[in-house]
């Protein structure tokens, strides 16, 4: 592979698309070990999700090291999430986490470890397109049953669990994975990769 | 012969589905769309989970607008109306991406992402991505068979016993063969002359015949008429 290269060639999309395929696997066995969980399940999957594919990104990172490889991934993540179903909303907020996400890790060009640390947690909060929509349903849903005589204060009891307290608890909860599953990616790194000689 | 309907008229689909979750058209005009999108599997020959999602569609549907009016202050069948409500809502999103999902070919869709002029550098990927998939779950397989032989983490239960050591030895040959597969694969794309200039042809001619028009339009008349009425 061309290392003085700047731009991404096509050996290094062809990785982006491997390590999205096995990032996007981790992610559909995170929301299958969610789904298990009743109830609270869903606001809890990106931090599972963050929980365990930091090796991937951090691989995918110190593989590439040019500008616009996080920034694809992001991109296809989106897409893959939008054509599988999911709100169209999950698209943008890959995208958007994704170029944020190539920035900080530019800034220490994709080499010091705290500066990786840092965009894959801002790359982790691309996931919680999915579950955005449970903050928007439930406005849908309480629109649908006032509009059939409920009561509005039952209704508010009805959805104590999905209001914004439980929003800054699944956001705290992906900072605190991300940092975590970063970390375990880059000690993986370490152990394995770098020994043999995989990445520099 | 099979209706096969053209990628961009799915993504509009997909787009459209997600507008309806958005604007809470009525119940009335979402189980119309829903079932023009459901129409779409009988169409395409994908009869048993057509009939299965129809199922499943109708079925919340029917419980919703049989329990919701006598739920009264009974807490559990206002839970299982608040379920319900809230699976079929984000039933359209989920029938019409299984739906683009499991009836487009690699090569359609990489024929449709370049007329739509997507840049090549977020087509190689996506097309990297649905190859890459069975190869996971083929690895994830021999690595699992590898584990069972040397006595680790038998049997499908113990991988929770001990999830980091699970997490470390099931990722990492997958991620080591990763590193391999888009090597091999980037020399395979490379001597077929991916990295050539220019513009490139595909296997798969897309043309959008009338009806991938006209479908699409029927399926957008729901949305409409509740825009209509509503102001």
């Amino acid at each position: 592979m061309n290392q003085a290269s700047k731009k991404l060639t096509i050996p290094d999309l062809i990785s982006i698309g491997v390590f999205t395929a096995i990032y996007f696997v981790l992610v559909a066995v995170a929301t299958f070990a969610c789904a298990l969980l009743p109830g609270v399940g869903n606001i809890l999957l990106p931090a599972v999700a963050a929980l365990i594919c930091g090796s991937v990104y951090m691989l995918l990172a110190a593989k590439l090291q040019k500008f616009g490889g996080i920034t694809i991934m992001g991109l296809v993540m989106g897409l893959f999430f939008f054509v599988s179903g999911h709100f169209v909303l999950s698209f943008m907020a890959n995208i958007v986490c994704g170029v944020l996400a190539d920035l900080v890790a530019k800034m220490s060009n994709y080499r010091s470890k705290k500066g990786l640390l840092a965009s894959y947690v801002v790359f982790s909060y691309g996931l919680t397109g999915p579950i955005l929509p449970l903050w928007f349903m439930k406005d849908a849903y309480i629109a649908n049953l006032t509009a059939r005589g409920k009561d509005a204060a039952y209704i508010n009891t009805l959805f104590a669990p999905i209001n914004s307290g439980s929003f800054v608890v699944s956001m705290a909860a992906i900072l605190v994975c991300a940092l975590l599953g970063g970390i375990f990616g880059q000690k993986m790194m370490k152990k394995h990769f770098e020994k043999a000689g995989i990445v520099a | 012969m099979s209706f096969r309907m053209d990628p961009r008229a799915k993504l509009y689909l997909l787009l459209l589905a997600n507008l309806m979750l958005f604007f809470h058209v009525g119940t009335g005009a979402e189980a119309a769309a829903t079932a023009l999108f459901l129409l779409l599997f009988f169409l395409s020959g994908r009869v048993r989970s057509g009939i299965r999602l129809s199922i499943l569609y109708f079925g919340l549907l029917a419980i919703d607008l049989y329990v919701v009016p006598r739920a009264g202050e009974g807490l559990l069948l206002n839970l299982l109306s608040l379920v319900s409500v809230g699976i079929r809502m984000m039933l359209p999103c989920i029938i019409t991406g299984a739906y683009a999902f499991s009836t487009t070919t690699m090569g359609e869709l990489t024929s449709a992402l370049r007329k739509m002029h997507v840049p090549e550098s977020v087509i190689i990927p996506c097309a990297v991505v649905v190859r890459f998939f069975p190869t996971v779950s083929e690895d994830y397989r021999h690595i699992r068979n590898a584990m069972a032989l040397r006595g680790i983490a038998e049997g499908k239960a113990a991988l929770l016993l001990h999830p980091m050591q699970s997490l470390e030895y099931i990722l990492m040959p997958l991620l080591m063969n990763g590193n391999n597969v888009a090597q091999d694969l980037s020399v395979a794309a490379l001597t077929k002359g991916i990295g050539l200039p220019g513009s490139h042809t595909c296997m798969t001619e897309l043309h959008l015949t009338v009806w991938n028009f006209v479908y699409p339009v029927l399926c957008t008349l729901p949305l409409l008429w509740k825009g209509v009425m509503l102001p």
